[in-house]
This record gives C-alpha cells, structure tokens and sequence, in this order.
C-alpha cells in the first residue's frame, strides 16, 4: 500500500486517483489518515489533480482541528491503493549498517511518539469517563401480594403497600387478580433504583405486614 | 423507478436527523403535492424550503443553513435547485442534467456547499436518492463526482436511516471512460 512518493508527480497522481471517489483517505470522515498524508505534500496540488486539490483544499480547512480529529497517524505507507509497492521506508535496503542503525533508531522514536500519544488517549479517556454521569441502572419489577384468606381487606393491603417509601422506589399500577375460591391477590408494579433498592428489602416490608400479607413473590424483573 | 422520498416523509426524516421530538403535523397540497406543515397557532407554513428552514432553526442547528454569507448563498442556491430542478424533472433527459450539473459543481467540493455539511446535502440526499438507487454501475461512474458525495452523505450519521444503502464499486471498471 501507498503512494509512493507523495512528493513526486507520479505519486500526486497515485493520490488523486484514489481520492476521485473518496473523501477521506480513510472512511467518511476527516481522520489522522488525512493529516498524516497532507503532511506530507509539499503543497497544494496542481490543478490538473483536481481530485487531489478538492481533497487537499477540505482538509486544510480542518487545519486549526487537525489534533482533535480522531484516528492514530500510522505510517504512511499504510494508506492507499493496495496495488501500489510501499516504498517510503523501503529504500534503505540496499544500504550499508550505520543506515540500518538510522532507521532503528528512528523506530524507537516513533514507539517512543505512539506510546506519548496512547497515554495521552487514555488520559482523555479517562477524563471523559469521569465527566460523564454514571448511568442508573433500573429495573422494573411486578410484585405479586397473596392476602391470608378471602376476607383480608385488599384495599387496605394495597394501601399498606404503597405506604412503603425508599429512596430510588416508586410505585406503579396495580390489579387485583382472582386465584381462586374467592381469593384476590395483588398485582403491583415498581420501578427501582437496583443500588439503593433489592427484592430482598421490598420483600421483608412488604411481610412485615403480617396482619394481611400471607406471602410475597416477585413475578417479573425487568432491567430498563 | 423507486419510490421518490417527498414531502411529508422527507420532512420526518429531517426531523429524526436533527434530533426532534417529531409531532409535527404535515400534509400535501395541490396538483404538485407541496408539503404543508400545520401548526396550532397561527398559518401553517408551506413549502419543503420553507419548512426545512424553519426545522433547522427548531432544533438550533443553524450551522446547517451555512456559516458564511457565500455558504448560506450557496445552500440557498441548492435548495432553491433541489425543489424546482430535481423535483421538477422526472424525465431521463432530466436526470442527465442534473446528474450532469451536480458532477460539475463537486468536481472541486466535498459537500455542496464546499467543506461544511449543510441542510443543502441532507435534502439533495433524500431527493436524489431514488434515481442514484436505479443509475448502472456505469453511469455512477460516470458521474463520479456525484457518486463520491452520496456515498459520503449516506454514511453521514444519522442521515441514511431506513433508506436503503446504494452500493458503490470500489474498484472502477470504466477506467478509460471520462
């Protein structure tokens, strides 16, 4: 992959064709992918290139954002047509050791530049995460309240139920649904903050009104 | 030919990509079916332009309308070529005109109004949308430059939605043909 020598004619043209149906060197929208390569023109391109000037002209109009924009610069070999040989870092092949060494060095600069640059990130990251407000979670529950006998009072049962308050539970709607021989029992929907309510708490309340409340079960649990 | 995006449904697209809370009501009018927002107090407002307009600054996006008094000229202008242009035309011949202009016009520009993305684009979109839908393989070649920006705007968040994807060659067949 690549362009070549983006300094080259040749690979002003490499450029251009691959940008006349692109935006961005990379996806669809400004990204490192196009700082890195603009970088590397010498200016703008000729006319003739128009691919490459509309291109050239966008992003410099990005230039005052050009840190903000996201992506991780990589070499610039990794951009491009696939079809064409990378040949920005390959010429020192040939060359003798004090070339190579060069170029190691230069390798650990570059390590020592993406490494600068993950901390920074991650210091973003973590900044972001801080700044934004942790999301609560909810959960809605159906509470199913069974009375001792027929005669338990269902309106008073209900109302000893909604006469239970906590912080992050609020009541919802309720019905009475027969089971049988008479026997109502009370549907009741909640929604609850899961940190600072649990079943186990809703459960020990709600029996504690032992006058009418035989038994209690939670019939649903949905997260929201 | 596909179905054309227009009026009511267009403006409800526009509405979910600006983020508001929708409710309005809309409605055609006439022979040439312009759409109608109606509203509680007060005349409703007529017109795709007018109506898009007044969304726009609904939703306090008034970048969308352009920034400078060239880009608000130029989204003026496109608008104004959107409604009585592509709208307007429904013949082929039609559709190679305006295929052809807006080739030209984005030769130099990655979005219609240069480098900014304006209410120009989302409604040039949504308007060409049918007939980049039904273009061959050659034609949206051919039209390169068209092909470039609607692949670009149609992978816009949030612009696309239940519109469907037109698909792009990457590899170009017709290298020789333009």
């Amino acid at each position: 992959m690549g362009f070549g020598d983006l300094k080259s004619a040749a690979g002003l043209r490499v450029l251009n064709d691959f940008l006349a149906d692109k935006s961005y060197i990379e996806g669809y929208v400004p990204s490192q992918a196009d700082i890195a390569v603009f970088e590397a023109i010498a200016g703008p391109p000729p006319a003739e290139l128009f691919h490459a000037l509309r291109w050239y002209n966008h992003i410099k109009s990005y230039e005052k954002q050009k840190a903000s924009l996201p992506g991780v610069k990589k070499a610039l070999g990794k951009y491009g047509p696939a079809d064409v040989e990378d040949t920005t870092g390959g010429a020192t092949d040939s060359k003798d050791d004090d070339d190579i060494d060069l170029f190691g060095s230069d390798d650990e600069e570059e390590s020592e530049e993406a490494k600068k640059l993950r901390e920074e990130r991650l210091a973003q990251y973590e900044s972001k995460k801080s700044k934004k407000p942790a999301v609560i979670a909810k959960s809605s529950i159906l509470l199913d309240v069974k009375p001792w006998d027929d005669e338990t009072d269902m309106a008073k049962l209900e109302e000893c139920v909604r006469s239970i308050q906590a912080d992050g539970l609020v009541w919802g709607s309720s019905k009475l649904v027969p089971v049988g021989y008479g026997i109502k029992k009370l549907q009741i929907q909640c929604v609850v903050e899961d940190d600072k309510v649990g079943t186990d708490m809703l459960e020990e309340r709600i029996t504690a009104f032992e006058d009418y409340v035989q038994s209690m079960d939670v019939a649903a649990f949905n997260k929201i | 030919m596909a179905a054309a995006v227009r009026g009511a449904e267009e403006l409800e697209l526009l509405e979910r990509l600006l983020g508001l809370p929708g409710g309005n009501k809309y409605g055609v009018q006439g022979e040439r079916k312009v759409p109608v927002l109606q509203s509680n107090n007060g005349p409703g407002l007529r017109g795709l332009m007018t109506i898009a307009a007044h969304l726009v600054r609904q939703a306090r996006k008034e970048q969308l309308l352009g920034s400078t008094a060239e880009e608000k000229a130029v989204v003026q202008q496109w608008l104004e070529y959107r409604v009585t242009r592509v709208n307007g035309g429904s013949s082929k011949e039609d559709t190679r005109t305006i295929l052809k202009d807006l080739n030209m016009h984005l030769e130099d520009k990655v979005y219609l109004a240069g480098n900014i993305f304006t209410l120009a684009d989302i409604l040039m979109y949504y308007g060409l949308h049918h007939i980049m839908v039904d273009l061959t393989v050659q034609e949206k070649e051919k039209y390169l430059n068209v092909s470039r920006w609607f692949n670009h705007i149609q992978h816009y968040p949030g612009v696309r939605q239940h519109l469907s994807d037109v698909v792009f060659i990457k590899n170009r067949l017709y290298t020789n043909a333009h």
